[in-house]
């Protein structure tokens, strides 16, 4: 919020320099945001926090600079005279919503001119960046400007029979509001209606059709209180905010209603003219009395670790507007909505007093702590990709439909959306993270040709299974994006597993899933057959469709699942300390036979004796082996625990291997 | 001579050269029992392979294989020792050998500059006994709001300010949703105290979101750390404590510190924290007393435990730290970027 310093002055005297003053200023709670001298004004800008809708004014920033710098508060007098014809002659007020309104006072002014303010009146309002209208609107916001409370003035003689009602809009109410706009009123806004129609969105914004013009002679000044939920829902619905309703928001006065509505009455007849008419239209309030809030002074040491003098603690809250109510009893002021807890005075003498008061050689005890399991997993795994080439990226949970679509190798769930679009259109949270490793890594390709080898640790967000509305599963995901190679990945993935302390093959099943290559996309299965993980190689029309050169291998793991049996303390396993016997097989066999096939076959020949299954190649050759075969070379080393393998010993093993195949697979030995 | 005793004067011959060539240390000293055992004129190999002669004629096929076996033996012998001494220096330099050549740089990969930052945080935190605690990134309006004292009619709850989900099927979303992504990690707190008793030292990490037009400074998802202690005495003072060793050991200097008054629904008394760095105040982030109706939300006296909560935002620590300029390139995946850290 702008405030000007001469204005300020008015009601205290300051005694500090501009810097010294906004120091202080910023570090009580108006927080000082930048300065400008204008003409020879000096405009300050002070954030405001929502809690304090009482320095929406500058009395209210006047009585914080008082109280910081131990001066006294000068709220200016009111003083004018009423004649005429009683208020309600002229007028009635009906409230039919007090949920919205629950304080509502009207006062009639009769006879003003209407023209231009004096200078000192527009030059305050423009200092502060409000514009200047009419000598009646101009002392309305300037009344606000003073004390926060909103004010409005109508036109009397257009108010249709004297009646105002404040009432909930009617389905498909509209109404043109002082910026000769049409606006179209949400079914629970509140509105100041006349005998006719809504004459004023409350809170919000006046109407076009009771403005107050040159020729208006007669006023309404309207001083209320609206509720900060119904302004604020109102406001956004009509994308209409203003001043009024951000004060609203913030809560007025209760108390301060009347005075702000006396004080325009005297500023205007003191400067239009005209005369105030006895009597004031008043529904509900007066608000109920302020309770009285026990402040112990132990309290206090316990929660800041300091003590504070007591006659210091009873100046500060003097000064704050608060009453004393008999020992460590105090009444809150009126404008002070935040103050209803013994904390919450804690922390008004904590911060006039200032937290540079507070010490800062209390150390906490020590105590042990440990690093979570999953963050040693977790570390395992970054160390491992990044020593295999792979950068890790972070992408938006939140991604496009068209991504969201690519691929779901999770979940067949339509993914949970968020109301508005996070960016770019984005609205779905991700079931995976290969869409956004994808887009990423055609980004680098497009942008750079680069062919980026990323992986991404974030959660996925898997729809709830029954209750739709429930809160989504929500797990750790590894997402690995790169190289061309299957084999490549699949043993990026299984270094991982080992270097986490799971040293069982993963199993391996194919399934069906879009997005991918046919037949490449498999599932990653623990020893216990629960599926950790999914890879494959992305389909050349997804690469096509994002512009990257294929084939791409892609892999996502579960990283809570790879925690339930990774085991981060390596136990030490025996070596054996007799020498080894490799042997290389070439086998010929049927193109169906996978290597899992033979390597069981090997592993239950070998069976203790294995110490090393190696795949070597594969090759074809369908003149010699026909169509539909393959050979296939491997290396097996052999080695006992308990003693010197002979070459016999070998060589039985070895023929023992041979004959299984040729019995089980069809498969041959080459020599 | 019988064939025994050629084999056995070869054994003999194969065996000396042997342990002579082992033997030597200098390229001289191996010159010299080269001669003495290779030598074209009388080298003892040449001398033994003179009784070749005096052989049986039957049994010379013998013979002569093994004196071409002890040959090889000795010569091999000869080239390993010449081999192991020659290595030294007296050769002349290969002219092809550039050091200056860059190295081959391995492929590795790098871990992004906010994962790098958490670490740094999680870990000096760490040292002061905080543990890290995690929680759902989806809330509901529980753990987001009430728990947390903000109240039904509180700005901070707006469907504007917030990423509402939108409901399973048709109809239209109104108001505030009952899920949503969270706006601030305070959930965990929030969570944790539900589960456990005091005293607790926790930080949580992780990411929120709030609907902001991306810029250089603003991204709609960023990542914050909070931390909690609550126990039977905790103070402000004990804040401000904990707050300035962090800020010592992140900075890696002595750091004046500072609370600004603030206001945030959860903590009461609230304050911003500012660091005085290089003669210049940088906001820290928000900080404060555990509120008394959070306290009451999970089930704690207040009357009998106290506590701080502190929190900041990664991405700020992160890109001061690094020099990066604009948040938006932390979400890019641009490898071009990434490779720098």
């Amino acid at each position: 919020m702008l405030v000007s310093w001469k204005w300020l002055s008015r009601y205290v005297d300051i005694t500090l320099a501009a810097n010294a003053l906004t120091d202080k200023m910023s570090l009580s709670g108006l927080n000082f945001e930048g300065s400008e001298t204008v003409e020879d004004d000096l405009v300050i800008d002070l954030e405001v926090t929502s809690n304090r809708g009482d320095c929406l004014g500058h009395i209210g920033v006047a009585r914080e600079i008082a109280v910081l710098t131990d001066q006294s508060l000068k709220a200016p007098n009111v003083e004018f005279q009423a004649s005429g014809p009683d208020a309600s002659e002229s007028l009635s007020v009906q409230n039919e919503y007090p949920e919205a309104c629950p304080q509502y006072t009207a006062r009639v002014i009769r006879g003003v001119k209407v023209g231009t303010s004096p200078e000192w009146l527009q030059q305050s309002l423009r200092r502060v960046g409000i514009g200047v209208v009419n000598n009646v609107v101009d002392v309305t916001n300037y009344v606000m400007m003073e004390c926060a409370q909103p004010l409005h003035a109508f036109d009397l003689a257009k108010v249709a029979s004297g009646s105002i009602i404040v009432r909930p809009a009617k389905k498909d109410e509209a109404i043109t509001a002082i910026d000769h706009r049409e606006y179209l009123l949400p079914a629970d806004a509140c509105v100041i209606a006349d005998a006719d129609a809504a004459i004023a969105v409350a809170g919000v914004m006046g109407g076009a059709s009771t403005e107050v013009s040159e020729a208006t002679t007669d006023l309404v000044i309207e001083a209320a209180d609206f509720v900060p939920l119904s302004v604020r829902r109102t406001a956004r619905a009509l994308k209409l905010h203003s001043p009024s309703s951000f004060r609203f928001e913030r809560r007025v006065d209760p108390a301060g209603i009347d005075w702000a509505s006396r004080r325009a009455c005297q500023l205007i007849t003191e400067i239009a003219g005209g005369h105030v008419a006895p009597g004031v239209l008043v529904t509900g309030g007066p608000a109920p009395d302020r309770a009285p809030i026990i402040l112990r002074r132990s309290q206090m040491e316990r929660l800041l670790g300091i003590t504070i003098d007591a006659n210091a603690i009873a100046k500060i809250l003097r000064g704050l507007g608060c009453t004393e109510d008999g020992t460590e009893h105090w009444i809150p002021p009126t404008w002070r909505h935040d103050l209803t807890r013994e904390v919450d005075l804690i922390e008004e003498v904590a911060r006039v007093h200032g937290y540079d008061q507070i010490p800062e050689n209390a150390p906490i005890p020590v105590t042990p702590s440990s690093t979570r399991p999953f963050d040693g997993l977790t570390q395992r795994v970054r160390h491992l990709l990044t020593a295999s080439g792979f950068t890790e990226a972070m992408t938006p949970s939140v991604v496009t439909a068209k991504l969201d679509e690519t691929v779901s190798p999770w979940t067949d769930r339509e993914a949970l959306q968020t109301r508005t679009p996070m960016l770019e259109g984005a609205k779905r949270l991700r079931r995976t993270l290969l869409p956004s490793l994808l887009q990423s890594r055609a980004f680098n390709w497009s942008s750079a040709s680069i062919t980026a080898d990323l992986f991404e640790i974030a959660h996925v967000y898997l729809p709830p299974d029954d209750d739709a509305d429930g809160l989504p599963s929500e797990s750790y995901h590894l997402g690995i994006i790169g190289g061309d190679d299957f084999r490549a990945t699949k043993g990026v993935v299984e270094s991982l597993c080992q270097r986490i302390g799971i040293h069982e093959t993963l199993g391996v099943t194919r399934f069906d899933c879009d997005g991918f290559a046919p037949g490449t996309a498999v599932q990653l299965q623990l020893p216990d057959g629960s599926t950790c993980g999914i890879m494959g190689l992305l389909s050349t029309s997804l690469c096509k469709q994002f512009k990257t050169p294929g084939p791409i291998v892609v892999a996502e793991l579960s990283l809570d699942a790879l925690q339930s049996v990774a085991n981060l303390v390596p136990q030490q396993r025996p070596v054996s300390p007799y020498p080894s016997i490799k042997r290389d097989l070439n086998l010929v066999m049927p193109e169906t036979v996978s290597w899992k096939q033979l390597a069981e076959i090997v592993t239950h020949a070998a069976d203790s004796k294995l110490a090393e299954l190696r795949y070597q190649e594969t090759y074809r050759n369908a003149k010699q082996d026909g169509d539909g075969q393959k050979r296939v070379l491997f290396t097996v080393e052999l080695q006992s625990k308990t003693e010197t393998l002979s070459g016999a010993d070998a060589d039985h093993v070895i023929h023992d291997i041979v004959s299984r195949a040729g019995n089980q697979l069809d498969a041959k030995l080459l020599s | 001579m019988s064939l025994q005793q050629f084999l056995d004067r070869l054994e003999q011959v194969q065996s000396d050269a042997t342990v002579a060539f082992e033997a030597a240390s200098t390229v001289d000293a191996l010159e010299e029992a080269r001669v003495a055992f290779l030598g074209a004129k009388s080298g003892q190999f040449k001398d033994a392979q003179k009784l070749m002669g005096t052989v049986e004629k039957t049994e010379k096929p013998t013979a002569g294989k093994r004196l071409n076996e002890v040959k090889n033996a000795i010569t091999s012998a000869f080239e390993t020792a010449n081999e192991r001494l020659s290595g030294g220096g007296d050769e002349a330099p290969d002219p092809t050998f550039d050091p200056t050549l860059p190295g081959i740089a391995p492929a590795l990969g790098h871990i992004h500059p906010i994962t790098q930052t958490i670490q740094h945080l999680a870990e000096i935190m760490g040292r002061m006994g905080f543990e890290v605690a995690e929680g759902p990134e989806v809330e509901d309006p529980w753990h987001n709001f009430v728990a947390l004292n903000i109240p039904d009619d509180h700005p901070a709850r707006d469907p504007l300010d917030n990423f509402y989900l939108a409901t399973a099927g048709a109809g239209e979303d109104v108001g505030e949703g009952d899920r949503l992504l969270r706006s601030q990690t305070s959930t965990v707190q929030i969570r944790v105290m539900q589960e456990r008793k005091p005293p607790i030292r926790i930080i949580s990490l992780g990411r929120v979101y709030r609907p902001d037009s991306p810029d250089a400074t603003h991204f709609p998802m960023f990542h914050q750390m909070e931390g909690l202690l609550v126990d039977r005495h905790v103070t402000m003072a004990n804040l401000k404590t904990v707050l300035r060793v962090f800020a010592n050991n992140y900075l890696g200097d002595e750091v004046e510190i500072r609370f600004r008054t603030s206001f945030f629904p959860f903590t009461e008394p609230s304050v911003e924290v500012d660091f005085l760095w290089n003669d210049q105040w940088i906001e820290f982030g928000g900080a404060g007393m555990v509120d008394p109706n959070v306290f009451r939300a999970v089930g704690y006296d207040p009357s009998k435990v106290s506590g701080f909560a502190f929190g900041l935002g990664v991405e700020r620590l992160c890109m001061r730290r690094h020099g990066i300029t604009d948040i938006r390139d932390l979400y890019s995946g641009d490898l071009r970027f990434l490779r720098q850290f």
